[in-house]
């Protein structure tokens, strides 16, 4: 700024008036019941806490006051309290159990295959700060991640499709057999995994990637000044400061795996018969298929609680690495 | 390290995984540009002449505008009280930590856990006694609540890392609070305020399962035209499905390309920093 130099500009001097203005009106927004408040700490938290009760706390008493209910929007009849029966009911059903399942089948196998693959990415990328192009390529290569699982539903619905799908045309050149990916009983699991291990492995090496960059230079050096052998060098250096990043990304994955729904839901609608019913498209089928809101409430609660022992997972590695970070 | 030849397999084994992951996606662009001939062709067609004919057809139908405007009102609404909200209560968990605000941290992270077809029931039942269903207001909050756990967690973590000795010298000058909140903490924070913000948009924009349920003709978002366009009894519209997602693909892709430094923060609740 060239302050000595006439400011002839009117335009500029209202302009740089207004400026001035503008933040001595913000220095002199003194408003004494915010500013000599005990409860200034509070008013920042209020609008948080008034989203909270209108859209947490109202729902959640909602759904476990409606799990001791007997109600359905079919019959029109109104809620009958029944205790804890629908508990009992989820404990004895076959879907349930079948459901959880599935769902453990599905997190085991897409978080697993994920892990490795991305580790494998990640290793790969570590590198590539030489890549031309690199930020168009890691576009690419992350854009499955950020797209919408209705969306990536659809496309695969396009490429599964059994008469003029890509992926057909691949299987009857190269076996010449025609497999309905989505129709059939024993290919329904296996395509719907590689779909969703083609969302996620980006984020698993992008995980890989940070908790690679978050060991420190001067170690990775030293194993080399000593030679140590790669298998080594990963054990002995890299896993101690990458493991808890590692850890946190697996954990969110398994979090995110366990809440699969739209993406079945859109590619095979939990079909052929139930072989890829996850507990997300259980609850939704019978809330929004079958209309029984108090028994989906109690089913609800019990992903509720099991959120909860994730989240509590999640926040006991957070607090480790903290803890380690600071030791 | 590596020098002539052997960088450039490197770099071109690098280049084919991400046209390998991205392949799909192309898959789905090429049908955006394809007759429906072409595109329900057997064996499918790598080679055909593309025609725009689905973008002019997709233009015509009044309710693509209608669900592109609704994406985009929604989503840039909702992120934005959610961010205003957010900031205040990080900053105040941040400096004054109030008593059971570990316990609120832990709940907001909750609610991002919990599977989305959990917390869909409830609030069905709440928006149908209530009478939000297909209510702009109602979505676009209900949207805001859900943007809010995850702007927390990062604009704390990143408030947290600015020394209260700012707040302080900002005070003894005789800034106000507001002062303080706005003019000294705001600025300092800004990579964290863009990454919820964009991951926010990216969340909202993407999101299917609440506009499906509490959602309705007045507020339909894009991923439920979608979806209900390929769900259509008597057969699929494919090209109309192919090329409603491409015009879908371009904001999410367009953020990551722009703002690629801020995807892990983003994808990792601000837990997890550092460059990709």
């Amino acid at each position: 700024m060239q302050y000595h130099t006439a400011n002839t500009d009117p335009a500029q001097t209202a302009w740089s008036q207004y400026r001035r203005g503008l933040g001595s009106r913000l220095r002199a927004l003194r408003m004494a019941w915010i500013d000599n408040s005990r409860y200034f700490p509070l008013m920042l938290l209020l609008p948080v806490l008034i989203f909270f009760l209108l859209w947490n706390i109202i729902p959640l008493l909602w759904m476990v006051g409606m799990s001791f209910y007997n109600y359905s929007l079919v019959t029109g009849m109104p809620p009958r309290f029944i205790g804890f029966r629908n508990f009992f009911d989820l404990y004895d059903s076959y879907a349930v159990w079948g459901a959880l399942g599935k769902t453990f089948i599905f997190v085991f196998f897409a978080v697993g295959i994920e892990t490795f693959l991305g580790m494998l990415l990640g290793i790969l990328f570590w590198g590539s700060t030489q890549l031309p192009g690199r930020r168009l390529a890691l576009t690419m290569l992350f854009s499955p991640m950020v797209l919408t699982p209705a969306a990536t539903g659809t496309f695969f619905r396009l490429i599964y499709e059994p008469t003029f799908g890509i992926a057909n045309y691949f299987t009857t050149t190269i076996f010449g057999a025609k497999i309905d990916f989505l129709g059939d009983k024993f290919w329904a699991m296996p395509a719907v995994l590689l779909v969703d291990v083609w969302m996620w492995t980006p984020f698993m090496m992008l995980i890989t990637l940070a908790a690679l960059g978050s060991v420190p230079r001067a170690e990775l050096e030293a194993a080399e000044v000593d030679r140590l052998s790669w298998v080594k060098r990963f054990w002995y250096v890299v896993l101690p400061h990458a493991k808890f990043i590692l850890m946190l990304g697996i954990v969110l994955r398994t979090i995110d795996a366990f809440k699969v729904m739209d993406l079945i839901y859109q590619l095979t609608r939990g079909g052929p018969g139930n072989v890829t019913e996850v507990v997300g498209i259980t609850l939704f089928r019978k809330a929004f298929e079958g209309f029984t809101m108090g028994w989906s409430s109690a089913l609800a609660v019990i992903t509720l609680l099991i959120a909860i022992a994730f989240t509590s997972i999640f926040l006991y590695i957070l607090n480790l690495r903290r803890r380690v970070a600071e030791s | 390290m590596q020098t002539g030849w052997r960088q450039k397999i490197y770099h071109l084994a690098l280049w084919l995984v991400s046209i390998i992951f991205f392949l799909p996606v192309v898959w789905i662009i090429m049908g955006a540009f394809k007759t429906k001939d072409d595109l329900l062709a057997i064996p499918p067609k790598i080679i055909f002449s593309p025609t725009l004919a689905n973008f002019t057809d997709l233009l015509s139908r009044h309710d693509f505008f209608s669900s592109l405007r609704n994406s985009f009102l929604i989503s840039a609404c909702a992120v934005f009280i959610a961010i205003v909200v957010a900031f205040l209560a990080a900053y105040s968990f941040s400096r004054f930590k109030p008593r059971g605000s570990d316990f609120i941290m832990f709940v907001l992270l909750t609610i991002r856990m919990v599977p989305a077809a959990a917390v869909v029931v409830p609030v069905f039942l709440m928006y149908t006694v209530f009478g939000w269903k297909d209510d702009f207001w109602g979505v676009m909050l209900f949207y805001a609540m859900f943007s809010i756990p995850f702007s927390v967690w990062i604009l704390k973590g990143f408030i947290d890392g600015v020394s209260p000795r700012f707040d302080e010298t900002g005070l003894v000058n005789g800034g106000s609070r507001m002062h303080v909140l706005f003019r000294v903490i705001l600025p300092q924070v800004r990579p964290g305020l863009i990454a919820a913000f964009i991951f926010n948009l990216i969340f909202v924009w993407n999101e299917f399962l609440f506009n499906f349920i509490i959602g309705g003709k007045k507020t339909t978002m894009i991923p439920v035209s979608l979806v209900s366009g390929s769900l259509a009894q008597g057969g699929v519209d494919w090209t109309f499905v192919a090329s409603l997602a491409t015009v879908y693909l371009i904001p999410p892709f367009l953020a990551i390309y722009f703002f690629q430094k801020y995807l892990l923060i983003g994808m990792t609740f601000g837990t997890v920093r550092g460059e990709v």
